[in-house]
């Protein structure tokens, strides 16, 4: 992994729970991929902000891989040549559609189940626990409004809907659980279909409870269990990164608060940018001139008033 | 605002009468001359004892009426010679059909404390001042008349007040309330007395110099409960957008109550959600831990004394502000907590040549977080001390805001932005993201102004005249630790400092300053340079 300029790299993820890491399944499978990567990181938690789509980010000095932009957090470290797993792989269709199905249909699944099915408890737990009662609730209940907006749920569609969800789940389970036999999961060469998968997994076993659909469907298939696992005590035994909350202290080569940075070259001003400036000048000696003619007028026009009720 | 009436004796045709006054007014003109007449009339039947007596004349409307002056004239000396006892027996309250009669008796209440008509006349006019203050009475009229005739030397107070026709009003105009951080120009609409308790419920739409925009709704009771103290009560919706200086951008909404308003003590209490979010997804790293949702419950209570004898142009005098807040007051948590302290103090000394004072001031501020872990949490980003803007120093007391010259936030700790890749994938090559300015926990900032007229009189006739001045300011954090690192001497030798000379311009209520600043000592990214600039402040 290419090493961040300022040193040591950071991902900011939700808070641990349930014995994960990261509760958040977003947020995991970032985490994995990472750990696959075998760099060392920081994992800081963030609990203030759970409506943002910008969580997970890795940082590192002043670059930012924001989970909204480019396709992921995943998607842009390979992009930008922070750390990419996935060059051997990337070409194989069943690799590329395996991975499609993960990261959508799956994900899509999770989501639906965490905030729309059983899952409710396990979402306020992870997501606003750490906020004050009156905004997790707020956010909780705007949370789920937007995620019937996204999968366009209403009343009348709702039986439908679960119908679908629970078609979508078995097939993409099923799907992985092949693929899983036709040796595409790579152990020993884990790309970030691996990450998605094991987090995926993973956060469906520990987080969703008993009677959740998508567990009961996953039970069925115990090598995808058995792999998921056998991960989870590799990167859990190996030694985690240090996760600090609130007390994080940035690495000392990181960009510090300073009254004194380093010296920048200055940026030279176009030709707009110095007319621009010239013109506000002349706004504001314009309306100054107009101030003070207003003032003179005034004065004058009260002097000529005063002087008429002298004469008369 | 209707003008207020002043106190003046009715003319014998308005003079309402009481049920007391139909039997003794033989003249027609009131009760006001009577009580008088009667006290004049027994002094007068004293000296006559002593005198012979006058031969009986007949008395012609003209004379009638040369008597009357007379008797006035020689009330209104003895009223200026002498106490003129006289006691208020009831106040009677007429012309309020919705106004409920505590309010405007508990306004009135002092009158009853009244011994002498001079100082019933004084009390009157003050009372009349308050009433029209309430700003739900088109009028207000005070009439004196005689009180009961088995109770000789007291009088009846009549308070006639007519209620506004039109409940709705509407104002645009500037204000700095208790309970916002700055001044702001405000345009409110205003619906008055709905519930007869003076109450005025308004809404608002207000924006700040400090790139502030806020829409509130609010109620105002004059005398809550009986208490003497008015009530506010304001639900806000604010807005701040910092994205060209510290990369976020804050919302809050929530309920602000003034419990305690005087003239110099505000106490308030503020519960608001606030969120800073980033949507140019560009802050620096300190400020994207900051980025989320708080909750936030403080009190904060403001001493001010002002004793200088202008805000716009001060010559004479001095002034003192001290304001505490603490936040954190919720049984969860979870909320924001910090404590947060500001003072100023400013003085005018007169120098006797050309209308000329010297001005000095100094300002300073802490904001310290509290509870567990209270050492390694940084300070809550918009709770934080910023320097530099387009106010002037001597006009506000707001705690450490401004640096001569120094543009907004320009000055302080920064840290330097996200760096984007180019297209061709080197960060080297991106165009600069800048920096962020992130405040300080521990403000400081001084200044010294000289401003005297010019010798035209076109100028002093307008009031405007000119200063020199000079203003140093720093700022430095403590929170996380960095406290350990804080030594005196470097914070005092890394101040900030700049001179100056202007125009000074006194618009009612502003006052507009163009100046030319020059930057003794600035650091790197400090935003300032020699510069002409204008300055708004109130």
């Amino acid at each position: 992994m290419e090493e961040s300029r300022d040193g040591d790299w950071t991902l900011v993820a939700r808070k641990p729970y349930f014995g994960l890491p990261t509760a958040c399944p977003v947020c995991l499978p970032v985490y994995i991929y990472l750990k696959f990567a075998r760099c060392p990181f920081n994992l800081e938690i963030n609990s203030a902000y759970p409506d943002s789509d910008q969580i997970p980010y890795v940082e590192g000095g002043t670059y930012v891989a924001y989970n909204n932009e480019k396709g992921g957090v995943i998607q842009q470290l390979k992009q930008d040549g922070v750390v990419d797993l996935d060059s051997e792989f990337s070409s194989l269709p069943e690799w590329v559609s395996m991975k499609a199905m993960m990261s959508s249909w799956l994900a899509d699944a999770i989501t639906y189940e965490l905030w729309l099915g059983s899952g409710e408890n396990s979402a306020k737990q992870i997501y606003y626990s750490d906020l004050p009662w009156v905004i997790g609730k707020v956010l909780f209940v705007k949370q789920v409004y937007d995620v019937k907006q996204r999968f366009n749920i209403s009343k009348q569609n709702a039986e439908k809907k679960e119908e679908e969800r629970m078609a979508v789940i078995v097939s993409t389970i099923a799907s992985a659980n092949t693929m899983s036999k036709n040796k595409l999961f790579h152990p020993c060469r884990p790309t970030s279909l691996d990450a998605d998968l094991v987090g995926h997994v993973l956060f469906t076993l520990k987080a969703l409870p008993e009677d959740s659909v998508i567990r009961a469907a996953l039970l069925e298939h115990g090598n995808l269990v058995r792999y998921a696992e056998r991960h989870k005590n590799d990167f859990l035994t190996s030694g985690q990164s240090s996760a600090s909350a609130s007390n994080f202290q940035p690495p000392p080569s990181a960009a510090q608060a300073s009254s004194k940075p380093k010296r920048k070259p200055k940026r030279e001003k176009t030709e707009e940018e110095k007319s621009f400036q010239r013109k506000a000048k002349y706004f504001i000696g314009a309306q100054l001139v107009a101030v003070l003619l207003f003032l003179s007028l005034l004065g004058s026009s009260s002097k000529a008033d005063l002087d008429e009720d002298d004469e008369d | 605002m209707a003008k207020p009436d002043e106190f003046k004796p009715d003319p014998p045709s308005e003079n309402p009468k009481t049920e007391a006054d139909d039997t003794d007014d033989e003249n027609g003109d009131g009760g006001y001359e009577e009580e008088v007449e009667d006290t004049e009339e027994d002094e007068l039947d004293e000296e006559e004892e002593d005198e012979p007596e006058p031969e009986p004349r007949v008395r012609t409307p003209q004379s009638a009426v040369r008597m009357q002056r007379a008797k006035l004239e020689g009330l209104f000396q003895r009223l200026q010679t002498q106490s003129v006892p006289l006691r208020v027996h009831d106040v009677l309250i007429k012309g309020n059909t919705k106004t409920k009669d505590y309010l405007i008796e508990s306004e009135a209440a002092l009158l009853k404390n009244c011994t002498t008509m001079q100082e019933i006349l004084e009390v009157s006019r003050a009372v009349n001042f308050r009433l029209q203050a309430l700003e739900v009475f088109d009028s207000v009229k005070i009439t004196l008349d005689s009180g009961p005739p088995e109770l000789p030397g007291t009088s009846n107070v009549i308070v006639e007040v007519q209620e506004a026709k039109s409940p709705l009003s509407g104002e645009i105009g500037a204000y700095t309330k208790a309970e916002a951080r700055s001044s702001t120009v405000e345009g409110t609409l205003k619906f008055k007395n709905i519930f007869g308790h003076g109450d005025l419920w308004d809404g608002s739409f207000a924006y700040g110099w400090d790139h502030i925009s806020e829409l509130s709704a609010g109620v105002h009771f004059p005398r809550f409960r009986g208490s003497s103290f008015p009530l506010d009560v304001r639900a806000f919706l604010l807005s701040q957008d910092w994205l060209q200086f510290s990369s976020f951008k804050e919302r809050s909404m929530g309920l602000s109550v003034a419990l305690l308003s005087s003239r110099n003590h505000d106490l308030v209490y503020n519960l608001g959600w606030r969120t800073l979010t980033d949507p140019s997804q560009l802050a620096s790293r300190s400020v994207r831990r900051q980025l989320g949702h708080s909750l936030l419950s403080s009190l904060k209570y403001t001493f001010k004394v002002d004793r200088r004898n202008s805000t716009l142009r001060p010559v004479r005098g001095y002034a003192f502000a001290a304001t505490s807040q603490i936040a954190g007051l919720a049984p969860d948590s979870r909320c924001s907590r910090f404590l947060r302290q500001e003072v100023d103090l400013r003085y005018a000394i007169p120098l006797g040549i050309l209308n000329s004072a010297l001005n000095f001031g100094i300002s300073g501020g802490i904001v310290f977080p509290w509870g567990a872990g209270f050492k390694n949490m940084p300070s809550p980003l918009p709770d934080r001390f910023f320097l530099g803007g387009n106010s002037s120093p001597i006009s506000s007391l707001g705690g450490p805001t401004t640096v001569w010259g120094y543009r907004t936030r320009g000055l302080g700790p920064t840290e330097s932005r996200r760096q984007l890749k180019s297209n061709d994938g080197d960060t080297e090559d991106a165009a600069d993201p800048g920096v962020d300015f992130l405040g300080g926990d521990l403000a400081v900032t001084a200044f010294a102004d000289l401003s005297l007229d010019f010798p035209l009189k076109w100028f002093r006739d307008r009031g405007i005249h000119g200063h020199i001045f000079a203003s140093a300011g720093n700022l430095e954090r403590l929170t996380q630790n960095a406290y350990k690192d804080f030594s005196l001497q470097k914070f005092v030798s890394s101040f900030r400092t700049s001179v100056g000379a202007g125009i000074v311009v006194p618009i009612q209520p502003f006052r507009l300053e163009v100046n030319y600043y020059y930057m003794m000592k600035k650091f790197e990214h400090d935003r300032g340079k020699p510069r002409f600039g204008v300055t708004f402040s109130m």
